[in-house]
């Protein structure tokens, strides 16, 4: 982090009583208070306020704002009460079809989510403790996702797994008959490893390598074996990293939109299709906004964990 | 290359073993790994690759009958794939900018400034990536179609760039709070104005992290196609968007070929800055300090 700190040293001597003239001024906070302020101001006004007028749709406030979605979309349930209705909530929470998604959602993000920390954690691991010329060849390779569109991997993937895909090919020259993954859920726990993997490996591996060399030989010289070595020293140590990449690959998965859109089966799919037929397709916004506070739900579980994370680390320097 | 042998590991500590059928089967499953995930990550990619010079392919082949260059051209000759392209370069170099002016002083004022409600501030930034994007585009549409957004100019850029706030904020909060503060302070008291240690000692040893948040930020909007396609089609069609018909309308070829040009530039881009993405640019920008 800090490699450039030789060079101030023939400056050194001028510090101190140029310093005097310079005071922590308050007027510093307020600037940097405003300077800080647009960023949030776009999130406030374009996540932030949507999200509470959109709340409000879902339970059947349909005034103001939110008129003329109310006019335009179809089977909006209306508010009986002052407080709105839950009659959107309840005609989704009893639909086969919006449970049958739900379910394949939370399945398809855990399965994912675990074979994507595993392979990060293997290629990373594997980069700490051996390294090489094959480490840094598979660690090149965990990356390439990142290079390319999710559109084009998704469409990718699909023909890959196709009835006349490549698999399909090598195994009906060998008269061997390979199942058919396209348009099931397979391919969709495909598509969502494959282009969660890049970020997860940058961040297992970054935080891996941080890992002091020392602390893994002391381990060792007191005795314990390899998987004890990774298990009790090096996992916990790289912990807050590890955990960045669980919960944002999750979260990314969770509220996944192209891979399912083009990999998986019409029904069920995941939440983030349904939501965009529900919308565009079927024009029930209500019901699309219902099944967004279901994905958020989920979703703020995770993000709780991840900010727990941060406030961890936060705490163990000593900067809170 | 395929045996590794793990002298270089450990010290002294551990006897050194010869090939023994243990290591011997170790480097094979890792050579078998290596096999497995080169064709899982780069399969997918070659085998689509050949289909945009493919003509016919009977099935069981593992390549094609004949190879031609006419989907190129079908692709080049097409108007509307045409209009993808430029509203894609319209609107990716565009997303940048107004980001960089929205987000970048405050990635500043992060790393330099304390002051009230800044833990606050950054965990709200992280609230654009905590919630499901679909899951927002649909929340947004009702204040866009109240605020008559949809299918403007204006409305797409919004998603864009909301779509780049994260990386615009927090890749460069972390460049710039590693560049030293005596080294700063050591130009201030030299003479040289606020101002100027800015350009000539901060921004400069800032630059790969604000690159890496350009370079992310500008894939961000050129892939972007959940919340366009919501808030754009079929008024405003962009690569990713026209990528959604193309593949249900045109022969497969097509869409092949256009998958090879919607990914140089997002190639071309990340070779260039390959070198701080993986140097920790990216992963550093994502631990809130």
């Amino acid at each position: 982090m800090t490699t450039t700190l030789h060079k101030p040293a023939e400056l050194e001597p001028k510090v101190p009583p140029a310093r005097i003239g310079r005071p922590k001024r308050l007027g510093q906070r307020a600037v940097g208070f405003f300077m800080a302020l647009p960023p949030i101001l776009l999130i406030a006004l374009f996540i932030g306020f949507p999200i509470v007028l959109a709340f409000g749709f879902s339970i059947g406030l349909t005034g103001g704002l939110n008129h003329t979605i109310a006019t335009i979309g179809q089977n909006v349930h209306e508010a009986d009460a002052w407080w709105g209705t839950l009659a959107a909530y309840q005609e989704m929470f009893t639909n086969k079809r919006f449970l049958g998604d739900l379910l394949v959602t939370v399945i398809v993000t855990l399965v994912s989510t675990v074979t994507v920390l595993f392979l990060a954690l293997g290629i990373g691991l594997y980069l700490k403790l051996k390294g090489g010329r094959m480490a840094r060849l598979l660690s090149g390779l965990a990356i390439v996702p990142l290079f390319i569109p999710v559109v084009i991997a998704s469409w990718a993937i699909l023909t890959f797994y196709s009835g006349t895909g490549f698999l399909r090919s090598v195994f009906a020259l060998f008269g061997l008959d390979f199942p058919v993954w396209a348009f099931t859920m397979v391919t969709v726990i495909i598509g969502s490893v494959w282009t969660s993997l890049p970020f997860a490996v940058l961040m297992v591996s970054s935080g891996l390598q941080s890992v002091p060399n020392a602390m893994i030989e002391a381990a060792r010289d007191a005795g314990a074996g390899s998987l004890r070595t990774i298990v009790s020293v090096i996992v916990p140590m790289a912990a807050v990293p590890i955990i960045i990449a669980t919960t944002f690959t999750a979260i990314g998965i969770v509220g996944s939109f192209t891979v399912p859109y083009f990999t998986g089966p019409n029904s069920p799919n995941m939440l983030g299709v349904d939501m965009s037929n529900y919308f565009s397709a079927f024009n029930q916004p209500q019901q699309s906004a219902v099944m967004a506070f279901t994905v958020f739900l989920i979703a703020s579980g995770i993000a709780a964990l991840y900010v727990w994370a941060n406030f961890r680390s936060a705490k163990e320097q000593g900067k809170v | 290359m395929a045996i590794i042998t793990d002298s270089r590991t450990g010290p002294a500590s551990r006897t050194r073993r010869p090939l023994t059928l243990d290591s011997m089967v170790r480097s094979a499953l890792v050579v078998l790994f290596v096999v497995l995930m080169v064709v899982f990550i780069l399969g997918p990619l070659l085998w689509l690759g050949v289909r945009a010079f493919a003509g016919n392919w009977t099935f069981p082949n593992l390549l094609p009958d004949d190879w031609t260059l006419r989907w190129w051209q079908v692709v080049i000759n097409d108007g509307a794939l045409g209009v993808a392209v430029q509203n894609s370069l319209f609107f990716a170099p565009l997303t940048v900018l107004v980001s960089a002016i929205i987000c970048l002083p405050a990635a500043y004022a992060f790393a330099r400034f304390d002051f009230p409600g800044r833990r606050f501030f950054l965990i709200s930034l992280f609230a654009t990536n905590a919630f499901p994007k679909m899951g927002l585009f649909v929340t947004l549409a009702a204040l866009f179609y109240a605020l008559n957004l949809m299918n403007t100019v204006l409305g797409i850029l919004v998603v864009h760039v909301l779509g780049t706030v994260v990386f615009m904020t927090w890749i460069p909060a972390a460049a710039f709070a590693a560049v030293p503060r005596n080294l700063e302070e050591a130009a201030r008291d030299a003479g040289a104005s606020k101002l100027r240690v800015f350009a000539s000692v901060t921004l400069p040893m800032a630059l790969p992290g604000i690159i890496v948040a350009a370079v992310m930020s500008f894939l961000a909007s050129f892939d972007e196609a959940q919340g366009t396609y919501l808030v754009g089609a079929p008024a405003f069609m962009t690569m990713p968007t026209q990528m959604y018909s193309l593949v249900l309308n045109y022969p497969t070829q097509v869409a092949a070929v256009f998958s090879i040009l919607l990914a140089i530039p997002s190639v071309a881009l990340m070779l260039a800055a390959h070198k701080h993405i993986l140097g920790g640019q990216l992963a550093e920008g994502f631990q809130i300090k």
